[in-house]
């Protein structure tokens, strides 16, 4: 029974340390694939949010606009 | 007068006519084509213009051009894609279904054909002799534990949106999916590192020999009552270890290209990793669920070697009769066996 659960913990920090270890060198998609002159897209306003989970604004994202156009934006003309 | 604007009517439609063909010609220019449908310079716009079979003569897929870094984005067409899918989504449930609940068939048909082998008593009965320490025990089931854990996560991607998701619904079966998304890329490394031990920890006793031939001849003692001869393991345990070694090795690298996706192979190269993959995986479950049949349900005594470590050595003179001569020769009265004093022999 000690091999057992020695087994088990010893699985767990495995996989924890493997999930630590892949886990700290990937990136976010907008961030491996933009260039100066393509934007990927603009997380927090996207369809699935910057953490692919379907929300769209999550706090710890909402102080950063990540590539948002800054300025006042332009209008068309009205005549 | 009526006669001359008549005669000016006339006139003036028969100069019409005359300056027609004239007037349209430059019309006529601009389309070669001419009345028989032929082009007189011979060429076919529309049956000579691009298409997909001209472009699959020159590579296996159709790509464009994109400016963002990552280049398979820019994969439009590839048509190894639709086999691969008509595999995943078509073959792969009902090669999965018909090799589990296929094994889980015969094992329970064994079963009723020849119920739990159980070792005859003997004089020997009651003592114990140590079948495998503490390390190989370890080593077993930190293997074990993740393999069970990859087995379920794995048959939830090929099984779960099709029978636990109209169970539990789509909101409880996406955290489902997603935890075991994790457990199956996480428990990944644990279950590796575990076949490699293993592999090292006991390669030396399942090197095959004639004596595994006697075995398997004599059906093993699963066919018959008799127990064929065997050292520390027997033919079928061999073909046990070589099957985790062999299938433990093949999911290894290709889950690894899959842990790593497109760093050694392009889309093709991915989608013939995740074939390869799942059709390993399922042979491999249904090769361990004997292997756990046997191991419980099946051979009395048996779970001891890999439960407490010590088994009955009536039960390993019965089974393994070499390998308890030779662990009897070695320390006859040492370690290895309790109870009452080994009989010197």
């Amino acid at each position: 029974m000690k091999a057992f659960i020695a087994a088990v913990v010893a699985a767990i920090l495995l996989g924890v340390a493997a999930m630590l270890a892949l886990t700290s060198n990937q990136k976010f998609a907008y961030q491996a694939f933009a260039t100066s002159g393509a934007r990927v897209s603009e997380p927090g306003t996207n369809l699935v949010g910057p953490r692919w989970n379907g929300d769209p604004a999550p706090d710890e994202f909402a102080g950063e606009p990540h590539g948002k156009a800054e300025g006042a934006a332009s209008h068309p003309k009205r005549s | 007068m009526r006669r001359a604007l008549t005669l000016l009517s006339t006139l003036l439609v028969a100069g019409t006519l005359w300056a027609a063909p004239g007037a349209v010609a430059p019309v006529q220019a601009q389309n070669p084509i001419q009345a028989d449908g032929q082009n007189p310079m011979g060429a076919r716009p529309t049956a000579d213009s691009v298409n997909e079979e001209f472009l699959f003569k020159q590579a296996p897929k159709i790509t464009g051009r994109i400016s963002i870094p990552d280049q398979k984005a820019a994969n439009l067409i590839q048509p190894q894609g639709r086999e691969y899918q008509m595999f995943r989504e078509g073959w792969l449930p009902w090669i999965g279904a018909l090799a589990i609940l296929g094994m889980l068939g015969l094992l329970a048909l064994f079963f009723l054909w020849r119920g739990r082998i159980i070792t005859e008593h003997s004089q020997e009965s009651g003592r114990k002799i140590l079948r495998f320490n503490a390390f190989e025990r370890f080593t077993h089931w930190m293997t074990a534990v993740c393999f069970i854990i990859l087995s379920l996560s794995g048959l939830n991607y090929i099984f779960g949106k099709r029978l636990l998701m109209p169970l539990i619904g789509p909101d409880a079966f996406g955290a489902l999916a997603q935890w075991a998304k994790y457990s199956h890329v996480y428990l990944a490394w644990p279950f590796m590192f575990g076949v490699a031990m293993m592999f090292v920890v006991w390669i030396r006793d399942n090197i095959p020999n004639r004596i595994d031939w006697e075995w398997i001849k004599a059906g093993g003692g699963i066919i018959g009552s008799g127990h064929p001869h065997a050292h520390r393991f027997n033919a079928g345990q061999k073909g046990v270890f070589w099957m985790v070694a062999g299938f433990g090795a093949a999911m290894s690298v290709t889950g690894l290209m899959m842990l790593f996706p497109f760093a050694l192979v392009d889309i093709n190269g991915m989608q013939v990793m995740q074939v390869i993959h799942s059709l390993i995986g399922i042979a491999f479950i249904a090769g361990i669920l004997a292997h756990i049949y046997i191991g419980t349900l099946g051979m009395k005594g048996a779970y001891d070697a890999m439960g407490s470590g010590e088994v009955d050595l009536a039960w390993a003179r019965a089974h393994h009769d070499l390998w308890v001569e030779q662990e009897q020769a070695r320390t006859a009265s040492g370690p290895q066996l309790r109870g009452r004093p080994a009989p010197a022999e």
